[in-house]
């Protein structure tokens, strides 16, 4: 696929994220993708494959927020990679507003997210959402 | 310009951040340049102008570190005027600590001029190591 393929993939996806529906970005997951969330913080972690991200990152998200929408600001694509420049829009558990900044890099192959590079700030994650739990950190390196 | 001649540009301009000379990056900031720190850390903020860049951004970073400024580019994407760079930083700042964030730049560039750098780093790691900009005395 090219870079307009994979950049009009994200553009469909995250049309349908930033009004809540997750749907079709989780139907993009490779069964092989893995996801890191970049930085030396309690949440920075590789997840390898969709079953480890989907339980052990977004499952533990999920929990915490009331709701949660992204919404892209720019999309950049060259070749097998797409950047995606967002802003979250959601709300925890508690009620507290959660609208962190992210960059996303994303590899898509054939049509499927391979591989997910997460950017984001750390000390606005960890304030809101706590440290990311030690017992699910070492569930997701098994 | 194209995609792949701004690419060039950032590409080269990273050669050089990797053994720490910060020259080529200098010369192709245009006047009107605008840094944007995404976040909450005390350093995150939209920096306006080359000269406020310089100031207030650059000078305390530079006060803070030892030796030269160090950042490899891991992957650098190119789509028309924008260029984007996930790099990592090599360095140490006055106290002895390891600063070694990972970066995500989306760079916007005219005519073969940087316009716009907006960063997302990890800014718990710049809360910890770095502290707070305000403190920096240049």
């Amino acid at each position: 696929m090219s870079a307009a393929d994979n950049k009009k993939l994200m553009e469909t996806i995250f049309a349908a994220v930033s009004a809540g529906d997750r749907s079709l970005y989780t139907d993009s997951l490779a069964d092989d993708v893995s996801m890191t969330v970049t930085g030396q913080y309690s949440w920075s972690q590789t997840f390898h494959g969709k079953e480890s991200v989907l339980r052990d990152l977004y499952g533990y998200v999920a929990s915490l927020l009331k709701y949660r929408r992204t919404i892209p600001l720019r999309i950049i694509a060259d070749e097998e990679w797409v950047a995606v420049e967002a802003r979250g829009d959601m709300e925890t558990i508690g009620g507290e507003r959660y609208d962190n900044h992210y960059c996303m890099v994303y590899r898509i192959e054939n049509g499927k997210i391979r591989e997910i590079r997460e950017y984001q700030d750390s000390t606005l994650c960890e304030r809101v959402l706590g440290p990311f739990p030690k017992e699910r950190k070492l569930a997701a390196a098994k | 310009m194209t995609s792949s001649e701004n690419r060039e540009i950032v590409k080269h301009i990273f050669a050089e951040t990797a053994q720490g000379n910060w020259a080529p990056l200098l010369e192709s900031l245009a006047d009107d340049f605008r840094f944007v720190v995404t976040g909450t850390s005390p350093w995150a903020r939209a920096y306006d102008g080359k000269a406020a860049v310089l100031a207030e951004l650059f000078g305390p970073l530079r006060t803070r570190l030892v030796d030269k400024i160090v950042v490899r580019a891991a992957r650098i994407m190119a789509d028309g005027d924008l260029v984007v760079v996930e790099s990592r930083g090599h360095n140490t700042t006055t106290e002895g600590k390891a600063y070694n964030n990972t970066y995500c730049n989306v760079l916007r560039l005219e005519g073969g001029k940087l316009k716009e750098w907006t960063e997302y780093a990890d800014s718990a790691l710049v809360n910890a190591v770095l502290g707070d900009p305000r403190a920096v005395k240049t």
